[in-house]
């Protein structure tokens, strides 16, 4: 094992961020409805998929550029979000209730895909793919870039959001304390409709990223669920700067194990990294 | 009583089902029973931890996968014969699991989705080091040499008999656990780990028992079904498939009923075969799909929760009544007994400290608590005393100083070795278990503080002889939730008692009382008292103080400002200046 | 009535009976019933749905052909749901409650050996026709479609090197990065050790997981080893992954090779110009001259075109499919019985014509020639590079 060069290294790290910034995009709402909302959506990966089979019908196919698709996907993902939330406060699900309702969401919207796309996987072939970017030697591509962009972008959106506005207060207290919350005024079947049809809207956008840098097949969507909870959990529920930094941490310490040796072993550096920081610091990332 | 009747009806069942393969059935009836037999076992071993002790689990696949890997590579590497790496499974699965909890539960806030991450972290570490080392390396390990034991008329059979004892002895342990002395302490830690380990459940120690149960029979599973599917790799084995799906069959059936993740597991493994038909499969997952998301929606509560809210599981939770023979420790009524005259010294406690981040809560407080005698406590607002009885209790650990009970310095002990030794409280804001009735809220402590009882029966008849020493014989069964402000306090003091402490410290156990209620409750005390039992009694309720107290202990901003007989102590200057303030001439 | 109407009805009566007789026979016969299951949802559905469409073509065919030995064919087909441990039950339920008269072997090597292992319980022939790691075939009566021949790990890597060193630029120096897929590592790990044999030098060894997702400092290891030509042990869309990364890193490397890739994908890949992989059938001749192979070909695209398939041409996942239906029907036709014991033993002994080519199963584990060729991404399209005699006429390998 030869120590990489400082190209190969921080090409690596680059790619790691990237891929962080996916996980953190995907796992964003997923932390928020879970820590908000004490859903445990993961209807929110059939969403991503879903947003990301639209896009890639759209594009491949209409020929719509890829970015434009979300326009008509964010609003439809934030209906079916709060569809979703409709369900859930209706019947009154706690989170493990939830989780079982968006595990069946998740089997209906597979078979819808399966349906109507087939089994095969498909990957969108944009202009975007072509274009990259040059900073010395190392190479950023535009598809990547755009995720961390609006990863990073959204995320600092919520958390000011979380943080300074009317609305985010009402949601923390209406997380830490609902009936108490209800006392002082706050709305929360309104807020609640407004939090999970934004956390689908963030799940559509984060589909259309995964559309322009991966290829995609409805099986897959239980292949993202590992790593995208890992992000959440490491990151703390509920908070919005969380699962981006976990997921970078978890997409950077992977690139770099396979950068300096076999990358088989990536995982097992990722998870017990993953494992130190939650033992040696349990606390959130706020 | 249904005692008896629960375990040998799943024996009896179990010999039932044994029968099969002599019937000359086509194989495939043992083969799909294999299937459901074998998400019973994963399902309700997961439970045992997870929906007993509320520790969440991700993880459920990486000991599957420890006991698959173990059989496997032993019997087709190691040529050992198959039965014997059953044990050998379970063992390294156990033993992996309580390696991985003893080090993740000393940790405090170790809870929740905390938890949950680091179980499922576990299993990528272990599929990645399966993967990577001669255990398997890539190849996969294939099984077809290895000779299946003959057990029954053929291999197929074989491994039907061989889960189906899997299976027996897993929903034997469900059930035992469940109505066990154990058990009721799982659950309390489910509902408030902190206040169960303040009444003596000795958490540690049971979350790691409990994660060794459940690892040891989901390993156990997994030997045998290396067989079954005879070529494993780490692919399949390591695959969320199995953690979520044993969480979502648990979810179905109820987690708090023994049966309930069995319950799932069959209904889930049926759902799954009803549709293998090849023509409609595609669609057929997203039914089931429907299926699944109906099924919550009208049964929020598992099929259990349902069942038991319809007043049928109940009857097999053992809850009726007990019944009423002579206790062997009966309580002295009213007026018995005789008040010891309050010399010998039961507490000392020396130069006590606590501070939180500078802080100075408590401040080198020493006292005497002598025997027999009620000592109130009182003091301003913030002056310490919750902190005293939350030190002396084992909630907090002190940061100097000593506590001497029965010659034994019992300060920086566990929470619930102070328990053991004598010693219960109560909270200001009451915090029963949730989800427990009211009996069992008061078996517990009955069982694990003070000397503790050995059985859940015992437990729960003591705690029956408490609740109508505190009148609330009538709401044994109810959930806490169902209880009125007053009743709550009266659970409180209940479960204070049930282990016959020595010493009870009550922490404004009357605030929030109307008059008549502060009248019924200063009885109790009184007739508390005088059974023996010594009493630190914080209190603001001055009528009561005056009323009640042998002595009184006055704390001001962390240390004790003065101490003596109840009329001395409140005419002192400094103790009037420390409530009302100087006075301005 | 006079005699001779009376002599033309009884005529046209018997013709008219005699008419009827096969059907009357057809419907009265009870039809042959082959059992197998196919991943038709789950991870692995992708490629089952090829299967299931050839395996729909090949027995409609069929019963229009007249059947076997007289009597329609029926197929049960059943979904394991990607799961081993489901295929084994379901096969399980194929042979003692369905009572199916023959086998046919599900999709990859999961299911094929848990279903190998409920064959040989019940002593029938399997005809499988995707297992890739031929060392694992340990039961006798089974039959494999998928010409690799018993050591493939040695025999088809072998063929790419020769293919290599008689092409326009035999490399000298050589990457190999594979996925730890269980069928795909044990070749990668056969090319290491064919590669040294042949005096090439390996300048970089890398394993993926399956189901990697991040092929960047992937991309950037084997661009900085700077080898002559890749060997990427990719299944499905690994390959086209490596190569979106590697082209994002302005990388090209000069030859590449791709052992299981996704066909469709890769060729409409622009980067993956001249992209080797290997075959056992194209759409192409020789192939397309094999008997039944054209007209197969043509009913495919139809069909696949109608079900939505991305990829509709015939290639290896559909010719190995193909390809086992045959063996099964020359089996049967030849020895005139469902007795698996007669039918696998005339396997052994004789050749089966095949739009592959010629099968024996004589050899070590019943697998006989290894007709692996190596074929290459030329202007959108694969075709066949080496050996010349399967190229078309004019192809040759190229390379950058």
């Amino acid at each position: 094992m030869s120590f990489p060069s400082w190209t190969l290294l921080s090409q690596s790290v680059l790619s790691g961020v990237f891929a962080g910034a996916l996980y953190g995009l995907l796992g964003l709402g997923l932390g928020l409805s879970w820590g908000l909302l004490r859903t445990i959506n993961l209807a929110h990966f059939a969403f991503a998929f879903l947003s990301a089979y639209i896009c890639y019908q759209l594009a491949a196919v209409s020929h719509v550029d890829p970015l434009l698709t979300l326009v008509g996907i964010v609003p439809l993902m934030f209906a079916l979000g709060a569809g979703l939330h409709w369900l859930t406060d209706r019947f009154r699900l706690t989170p493990f209730s939830s989780l079982l309702l968006t595990f069946g969401c998740m089997g209906i919207v597979e078979s819808l895909m399966q349906t109507l796309w087939t089994a095969d996987p498909r990957k969108l072939e944009s202009h975007y793919a072509e274009m990259k970017f040059r900073l010395g030697p190392l190479y950023l591509p535009i598809p990547e870039v755009l995720t961390l962009l609006l990863a990073v972008a959204i995320t600092v959106a919520v958390w000011a959001v979380l943080r300074f506005t009317d609305l985010g207060k009402a949601l923390r207290a209406s997380a830490e304390d609902a009936p108490v919350a209800a006392a002082f005024g706050i709305n929360q079947r309104r807020n609640g409709f407004l939090l999970a049809g934004t956390c689908s809207a963030i799940a559509g956008i984060a589909g259309v990223c995964l559309a322009l840098s991966s290829s995609i097949s409805p099986s897959q969507m239980y292949a993202w669920v590992g790593v995208v909870f890992a992000a959440v959990m490491l990151g703390g529920l509920g908070s919005a700067l969380g699962p981006l930094v976990a997921g970078i941490v978890i997409g950077v310490s992977e690139a770099v194990t396979m950068a300096v040796t076999s990358p088989s072993w990536a995982p097992l550096v990722s998870f017990t990294l993953l494992i130190l920081i939650l033992l040696l610091r349990p606390g959130r990332i706020r | 009583m249904n005692a008896r009747r629960v375990p040998a009806g799943i024996v009896a069942a179990g010999l039932l089902m044994g029968a099969l393969p002599f019937l000359k059935l086509p194989a495939f009836y043992e083969s799909f029973l294999y299937l459901a037999l074998f998400w019973i076992v994963l399902a309700t071993s997961w439970n045992i931890l997870s929906g007993y002790a509320g520790y969440f689990s991700f993880g459920h696949g990486a000991f599957f996968g420890a006991g698959v890997y173990t059989s496997a590579t032993l019997a087709a590497k190691f040529n050992w014969p198959f039965l014997w790496t059953l044990p050998m499974a379970a063992l390294v699965a156990a033993a992996i699991g309580v390696g991985v909890g003893a080090v993740v539960f000393r940790v405090r806030g170790v809870r929740g989705e905390v938890f949950a991450l680091l179980t499922l972290a576990v299993t990528f570490v272990l599929a990645t080091i399966v993967g990577n080392t001669p255990i398997d390396g890539g190849p996969g390990v294939y099984l077809n040499a290895v000779p299946v034991p003959k057990l029954g008329p053929s291999p197929t059979s074989s491994l039907y008999l061989m889960m189906l004892a899997a299976a027996v002895v897993t929903l034997l342990a469900s059930w035992a656990i469940r109505h066990s002395r154990f058990g009721a302490g799982l659950f309390a830690i489910h509902d408030d780990e902190d206040a169960a380990e303040v009444m003596g459940v000795p958490t540690y120690r049971w979350k790691l028992a409990a994660l060794a149960v459940s690892c040891a029979l989901a390993g156990l599973a997994g030997g045998i079904h290396a067989l079954f599917i005879s070529y494993v790799t780490t692919a399949e084995t390591f695959n969320l498939t199995v953690p979520l799906t044993v969480v979502l069959m648990s979810i179905l059936g109820g987690t708090r009923h023994w049966a309930g993740p069995a319950i799932g597991a069959v209904a889930i493994t049926c759902l799954l075969f009803a549709f293998t038909g090849g023509e409609y499969a595609v669609l057929g997952k997203g039914v089931i799909g429907l299926i699944l998301v109906i099924g919550i929606l009208f049964m929020p509560e598992g099929v259990m929760g349902k069942l038991r809210r319809k007043g049928i599981g109940s009857l097999s939770e053992g809850a009726a009544r007990p019944h009423l023979h002579p206790h062997p420790n009966p309580l002295p009524q009213a007026g018995e007994g005789v008040r010891q005259p309050a010399s010998e010294v039961l507490l000392r406690v020396n130069g006590l400290s606590k501070s939180f981040r500078g802080l100075k809560a408590l401040s080198n407080v020493s006292l005497e608590v002598r025997k027999g005698e009620i000592l109130g406590l009182l003091g301003p607002n913030g002056s310490g005393k919750s902190t005293f009885i939350n030190v002396v209790s084992g909630h907090y650990l002190p940061n100097g100083g000593e506590v001497w009970l029965d010659g034994r310095n019992i300060a920086g002990l566990p929470a619930h070795e102070i328990a053991r030794a004598g010693i219960a409280r109560t909270y200001q804001i009451p915090r029963p278990f949730a989800q427990m009735s009211v009996l069992d809220n008061v078996a517990v402590a009955a069982m694990y503080a003070g000397r503790g009882l050995p059985s859940l029966d015992a437990g729960r008849r003591e705690a029956m002889q408490w609740l109508e020493f505190t009148h609330l014989a009538g709401k044994a069964q109810s959930l806490p939730g169902e209880l009125n402000l007053h009743q709550r306090k009266f659970l409180e003091l209940a479960r204070a008692l049930a282990s016959r402490p020595k010493l009870v410290l009550l922490d404004e156990v009357l605030c929030g009382l109307t008059p008549t209620e502060i009248q019924s409750a200063v009885e109790q005390i009184r007739r508390i008292r005088d059974q023996g039992t010594t009493i630190v009694f914080v209190e603001h309720v001055m009528d009561a103080v005056m009323a009640l107290t042998d002595r009184l202990v006055v704390f001001d901003q962390g240390s004790m400002l003065a101490e003596g007989a109840p009329r001395d102590v409140m005419q002192s200057p400094a103790v009037m200046s420390a409530y009302l303030g100087v006075a301005h001439a | 009535m006079t005699r001779s109407t009376f002599q033309r009805r009884t005529v046209l009566a018997a013709a008219a009976a005699s008419a009827t007789l096969p059907l009357a026979a057809w419907a009265q016969q009870p039809p042959i019933r082959i059992g197998s299951t196919l991943a038709l949802t789950g991870p692995l559905s992708a490629t089952a749905q090829v299967h299931k469409l050839v395996g729909e073509i090949y027995v409609e065919d069929l019963n229009k052909r007249g059947g076997l030995l007289g009597r329609k064919v029926e197929w049960i087909l059943k979904d394991d749901q990607s799961k081993a441990d489901l295929a084994r039950t379901l096969y399980e339920q194929l042979i003692t409650s369905d009572k199916v008269d023959l086998l046919m072997g599900p999709y990859a090597t999961g299911g094929i050996l848990s279903a190998m292992g409920v064959a040989q319980r019940y002593n029938k022939v399997l005809v499988h026709h995707t297992l890739g790691v031929p060392s694992l075939a340990k039961y006798d009566m089974q039959f494999p479609a998928w010409s690799l021949g018993s050591d493939p790990g040695n025999t088809t890597t072998n063929t790419v090197f020769e293919a290599l060193a008689k092409g326009p630029k035999p490399p000298k120096t050589v990457a190999v990065v594979t996925s730890k897929f269980p069928s795909i590592h044990f070749m990668s790990m056969g090319a290491r050790e064919t590669l040294k044999k042949r005096g090439l030098q390996e300048v970089l060894f890398l394993e993926w997981e399956f189901g990697n997702r991040d092929f960047g400092p992937i991309a950037s290891r084997v661009k900085d080893a700077k080898p002559d030509f890749v060997w990427v042990g990719a299944i499905g869309l690994d390959g086209n992954l490596l190569l979106d990364a590697m082209k994002k890193i302005d990388y090209a490397p000069p030859q590449h090779f791709y052992l299981y890739p996704a066909p469709g994908p890769l060729v409409t890949l622009p980067e993956a110009s001249g992209a080797l992989s290997v075959t056992i059938f194209e759409e192409h001749p020789p192939f397309t001259s094999r008997p039944r192979a054209a007209e197969f070909i043509k009913t495919y695209r139809e069909r696949a075109a109608k079900a939505n398939f991305p990829d509709t041409s015939v290639e290896v996942q559909a010719a190995a499919s193909f390809t086992a239906w045959q063996i099964l029907e020359a089996a049967v036709t030849a020895t005139k019985s469902l007795d698996d014991k007669v039918l696998a033993d005339w396997l052994k002994k004789n050749r089966v014509e095949t739009i592959q080519g010629s099968l024996r199963f004589d050899g070590p584990s019943n697998y006989g020639d290894d007709l692996m060729r190596i074929k290459q991404v030329q202007n959108g399209k694969w075709v066949v590079v080496y050996p010349p005699e399967f190229a078309p006429p004019g192809v040759k390998m190229t390379a950058r």
